[in-house]
């Protein structure tokens, strides 16, 4: 997914915690995996835009970094809502109703259907494979708060939290 | 591991066996490598010689003894007592499921029941020979494959439901041409080819030299041209010609399949055979064949109306005085003054038919780029007596009138040594006058004198192998490597790669400099500061080479007073480059162990350009960096052949092999073998080019072959003038060029694949091209017309072939007394000296002495001095000139190719960022340049590769030619044009506005 006009992420403050990052890690190439955290962090996703500009700060090329991105699912290759919802749809989740979860996060957030964004540009829910918590169902990620128990009738209550 | 040629290392090991029989192999290789050399066959699909192993297809397992599980013989080294089975059922079985699995996304319904591979396709052959059957696509659960696809590229397109997801494509761009362009993307079924990070090979840096095309094993990366020419590709094999690219001084290897008369395509030989390509093009070497084949080849000679047969002579009718050259063409001042379309998109990621009507227009490069049609107006189709008559008439005449100072003869870098050889013959033996030269003049002219001054040589000293394989500094001043040279570039890029320290001195931002640890930025001329300060801190450290400097040179201490006033903080006051980063320079350079030194004609092309080389020079000796393999002294050659045409004598103070014109003892030599009287030549050294083409030179009568001087010349506008000027003017050329159009005569000559021929490259290799296709209509090769014309202008010239001419040519040459053609039949041709039938050719020269009386190299002082134009308020800009990746020179060649010419399709300015912002210009705007000479019109390009207050110009541009301002002072020594400084002045034009 393309933008119209790019403003570069890694300028003044950012830079220069790129700057410290680098020390610890071997190569650039190294860097490569939180560079691209700090990206989402800033911008919510990654764009064509900004993984040349990661492949241009890292001395890596483009190819390289779209092979990276696109390998690995947390990283978002299109924009989000302000809070990015995952789901436990796991089996012991499922078994205790995490369907019903689901539903009731993209009913309250206005999300028509899994993976979009809400109208309002607040919220996306995914599904998402086991979040470790199987004792305590159902789990769920937004941004990166773990909030363990939801069930379908507090999930209102929960996003009063996250506007 | 080169087959046939096994390492020292090489240790048997006879208990080994495939299929039964034992094999030896070297230390270290796979069952892959051990089965090859014994000439047993193992099908391989992302195995590729040379790339790193992946083994990821598995289609190469095969059965050990002793082993419960089948092992991938590319990844698996062969050891004592293994016994292999490569056809086994367990691994037979296990290739069919792994070409079944493939076949599952792949389109192969023509190959079901028996159906034919199509040509050229690797996995395909395979499926055919382990009879796997297709299910039909339109049975089958998973989707064809997806990927990349370079929509509307000229040159490279991908299908991509072909792939299979080898990745040879991925590895042969990172790790031959290490550029990168291309990643295997997303994951599982998903996984696929992509092109850099949103498709655009233009923003991945792509240089489009097609080694993608040339790994790929099924098609699904290919070429564009043939399909556009031809429609569907025959599927017979085409036969197959050797010939030479020609194009740079590289000298790739390449070969022409051939199709109806016409060159189908280009590929290039095994990477594993010993070329000086090792497998790899260019882009202009893949892709830019096509001008062979252009509608614009003369297939006639022309005669300029006005010249009328009366009687047994021929008379001259027309006007005279100024109209006598005249034609319905603007001149190249003319048309550089005039407003001109703002550069269109380079033509990449975006459908021809998706562009504004108006682009469209403009893109269409066969209106643009070619002859325009009233070019051709002023002359007459004429047959070859008619032509040939009428040119030995006049040079006849011409030299009965003026005398032998009033002829002269332009060669061509671009011809084989044969015709070179040939025409400095005639102008020598029948006209009595040394007036003969050719490019090299504004090319290595000036390292020519400083290496014929410092070590009696005039070429490189070492291989271009020797720097990927074993230096260990690469030291390159005023060479843009990897645009130039393209296959050099990629190999300074691999060596650069493996560790070899890279420093780059250039005023530019090239390629280069931005991969290199070292990058001196110095402003442009001041090259001989900067190398006197690195010798100034050398000496300072004692990392000289006493031992060297002792033993192999003299007048050392004469430079070391030189370089005294050279500390580096001065030279940082100078050159603009900080003192530590040339002291850093210095100390790497010195410490080698060993260094190599290349440069081009970012040191050359200077009023100074013989003390820049010299100063290098006298770094290279002072430090001992030359001699020893890994350690060369490499000036990069230009075009195919310019070491070659300087070889054979194509400069006028010289016969073939350097033997000089001014030894009475040589002239005996040549004449005696050329049947004339010794008297009749001349002792003289005759005049260069650059001094032919000046005012109050005394020519009269110029025979030009196969060059473009109107467009490569300085300060245009003035040697346009002169060629009007001369009495009779004969161009032989492939097409009707800038300079062809003032001829009195033009003969139609053939192109490096109408013809057969050699070529030395740049590290002196010496390499057979044979001819492929018929010249067009009556066009002949270029030997055929210098024998006609010699014996019509009574030098009797008797050689039936190219080989004939060669065999005259190694009685004449000691350096080539071992070559001909039966030896140059190998693809690897020979490196000279060769001095004897049996001397294999030579590598790298002076590993114990210099080719001088005695054996030393001698020292030379140079002092800096300022360029010959300084920028001041009134053009505040410097003004540099050179090649783009996509052309060649006056883009007679690369502007009639279709891909080159899409890539690069109209004149363009480099300027950097902030100064377009001060000058309020944004990329493809107009701007008018003005010089203290002249001025064009010109697409801006905004680009950090070039410095502030620095602008680059290609001359490739007819439209826009650079050397309208360039500046005709001469160097002193070998008289090259100051080319690369030149003050300018720049202003935003106002579209619609009035020129």
């Amino acid at each position: 997914m393309h933008e119209t006009t790019y403003e570069p992420v890694f300028t003044g403050d950012r830079k220069k915690q790129l700057d410290q990052l680098l020390p610890r890690f071997p190569t650039k190439r190294a860097a490569l995996l939180p560079a691209l955290w700090m990206v989402q962090q800033a911008r919510g996703w990654i764009s064509d835009h900004a993984m040349a500009e990661v492949a241009e700060v890292l001395g890596l090329t483009p190819a390289y970094v779209k092979g990276v991105v696109t390998f690995y699912t947390m990283y978002h290759q299109h924009p989000v809502g302000k809070h990015f919802v995952q789901v436990c749809t796991t089996t012991p989740c499922n078994l205790c109703g995490a369907e019903g979860v689901v539903k009731a996060f993209l009913e309250h957030t206005g999300c028509k259907e899994l993976g979009a964004t809400s109208p309002d540009g607040k919220y996306t829910v995914i599904e998402v494979e086991c979040l470790g918590a199987c004792g305590f169902p159902t789990p769920v990620m937004i941004g990166d708060d773990f909030i363990e128990n939801v069930t379908p009738e507090g999930v209102p209550e929960l996003l009063r939290k996250y506007q | 591991m080169h087959l046939g040629c096994p390492p020292a290392n090489f240790q048997p090991m006879p208990s080994a066996t495939i299929n039964g029989r034992t094999i030896t192999a070297p230390d270290g290789a796979t069952i892959l490598d051990a089965a090859r050399g014994a000439g047993v066959e193992i099908p391989t699909l992302c195995w590729y010689p040379k790339l790193p192993i992946a083994g990821n297809c598995r289609i190469c397992v095969v059965s050990v003894d002793g082993q419960a599980k089948l092992l991938p013989a590319c990844a698996t080294k062969i050891t004592e007592d293994m016994r292999v089975t490569t056809e086994s059922p367990e691994a037979v079985a296990a290739r069919r499921g792994v070409l079944k699995m493939l076949l599952e996304r792949y389109p192969a319904d023509h190959l079901i029941n028996g159906g034919r591979a199509r040509p050229n396709n690797q996995f395909e052959d395979y499926v055919v020979r382990y009879g796997v059957q297709p299910t039909p696509v339109g049975q089958r659960l998973p989707l064809l494959r997806r990927g990349d696809e370079r929509p509307g590229d000229p040159m490279i397109s991908h299908d991509m439901t072909r792939c299979i997801l080898c990745t040879r494509c991925v590895r042969a761009c990172e790790d031959i041409q290490v550029v990168g362009v291309l990643d295997v993307g997303y994951r599982g079924e998903q996984a696929q080819i992509i092109v850099g990070a949103d498709g655009d090979p233009d923003k991945a840096a792509c240089t489009w030299c097609g080694e993608c095309v040339r790994v790929c094993p099924t098609g699904a990366i290919f070429e564009v041209l043939p399909q556009q020419r031809f429609g569907e590709i025959p599927v017979t094999a085409e036969p197959v010609v050797q010939s030479v690219c020609p194009y740079c001084g590289v000298g790739c290897r390449i070969e022409l399949h051939v199709e109806d008369d016409e060159v189908l395509r280009v590929t290039s030989p095994s990477i594993e055979l010993d070329t000086p390509n090792q497998g790899s093009t260019c882009v202009k070497g893949r892709f830019g064949y096509d001008y062979v084949q252009h509608r614009d080849r003369l297939t006639a000679p022309l005669i300029r109306r006005g010249w009328v047969k009366r009687g047994t002579r021929w008379v001259w009718t027309g006007p005279n005085g100024a109209d006598r050259r005249a034609g319905p063409w603007r001149s190249i001042e003319a048309e550089g003054h005039e407003l001109k379309h703002p550069a269109p998109p380079r033509a990449t990621g975006k459908r021809l038919r998706d562009l504004p009507l108006l682009d469209r227009v403009t893109m269409d490069i066969r209106e643009r780029a070619a002859t325009p049609p009233d070019w051709y107006q002023p002359f007459r189709q004429a047959t070859w007596d008619e032509a040939l008559e009428l040119v030995a008439q006049e040079m006849s005449r011409v030299h009965a009138e003026h005398g032998p100072e009033a002829m002269a003869v332009f060669q061509s870098a671009k011809c084989t040594n044969e015709e070179n050889y040939l025409l400095q013959r005639l102008i020598r033996a029948r006209f009595g006058t040394n007036n003969v030269d050719h490019c090299t003049r504004l090319c290595h002219s000036t390292s020519v004198s400083a290496m014929q001054a410092a070590l009696n040589t005039a070429a490189a000293s070492g291989s271009m192998r020797e720097v990927e394989e074993a230096c260990d500094v690469i030291f390159i001043a005023g060479a843009n490597t990897t645009e130039t040279h393209p296959v050099f570039g990629a190999s300074l890029k691999r060596a650069h790669k493996r560790g070899a320290f890279l420093i780059v001195a250039d005023p530019r931002r090239i390629e280069l400099a931005r991969l290199a640890d070292i990058h001196l930025q110095m402003q442009p001329g001041t090259d001989v500061a900067l190398f006197n300060a690195m010798l100034h801190h050398i000496l300072a450290q004692g990392l000289e080479n006493r031992e060297f400097i002792a033993q192999r040179t003299k007048s050392f201490d004469a430079v070391k007073q030189a370089v005294a006033p050279y500390p580096p903080e001065r030279a940082e006051a100078i050159t603009g480059v900080p003192a530590a980063l040339i002291r850093q320079a210095a100390e790497r350079y010195a410490k080698g162990p060993n260094t190599t030194t290349l440069w081009a004609m970012g040191l050359t092309q200077h009023l100074t350009g013989h003390d820049m080389v010299t100063s290098l020079l006298n770094l290279i000796l002072a430090t001992g960096m030359i001699g020893r393999w890994g350690a060369a002294m490499m000036p990069v050659r230009g075009q195919n052949n310019v070491q070659g045409a300087s070889d054979m004598g194509a400069i006028p103070f010289v016969y073939p092999d350097y033997q000089s014109v001014s030894d009475p003892a040589m002239r005996e030599k040549f004449a005696r073998v050329w049947g004339v009287e010794p008297e009749r030549m001349s002792l003289t050294p005759g005049l260069k080019v650059t001094e032919m083409t000046q005012e109050g030179s005394p020519i009269r009568a110029l025979y030009i072959m196969g060059e473009n001087p109107i467009i490569s010349d300085p300060d245009i506008a003035h040697a346009e003038a002169w060629f009007r000027s001369i009495e009779f003017l004969a161009v032989q050329d492939l097409f009707l060029t800038e300079t062809a159009r003032y001829a009195d005569v033009v003969l139609p000559g053939a192109s490096f694949a109408e013809k057969t021929g050699t070529f030395v490259n740049t590290e002196r290799r010496i390499q057979l091209a044979h001819q492929a296709i018929h010249p067009p209509g009556t066009a002949r090769a270029d030997w055929e017309i210098i024998v006609d014309l010699s014996n019509r202008l009574g030098l009797p010239t008797t050689f039936p072939s190219p080989e004939a001419v060669m065999e005259e040519i190694r009685q004449v040459a000691p350096a080539w007394a071992g070559v001909s053609y039966q030896r140059l039949k190998n693809l690897a041709g020979l490196q000279y000296p060769v001095p004897s039938d049996d001397h294999p050719g030579t590598a790298f020269l002076f590993d114990d002495r210099f080719p001088t009386p005695d054996g030393k190299a001698t020292f030379h002082p140079a002092q800096y001095t300022d360029p010959a134009e300084l920028p001041d308020q009134e053009y505040p800009f410097v003004m540099n000139t050179g090649r783009q990746l996509y052309h060649w020179h006056t883009g007679t060649m690369s502007r009639r190719s279709n891909g080159l010419d899409a890539r690069e399709p109209t004149a363009i300015v480099e300027i950097h960022p902030d100064d377009a912002a001060e000058l309020g210009i944004t990329d493809g705007d107009l701007v008018r340049l003005t010089s203290r000479r002249n001025a064009v019109v010109i697409s801006a390009r905004v680009s950090d590769r070039v410095a502030r207050r620095q602008i680059f110009v290609p001359f490739h541009f007819r439209e826009a030619a650079a050397n309208l301002l360039t500046s005709p002072v001469l160097e002193p020594h070998a008289k090259m044009p100051a080319l690369k400084v030149c003050a300018v002045r720049i202003e935003p034009v106002a579209v619609g506005a009035t020129v």
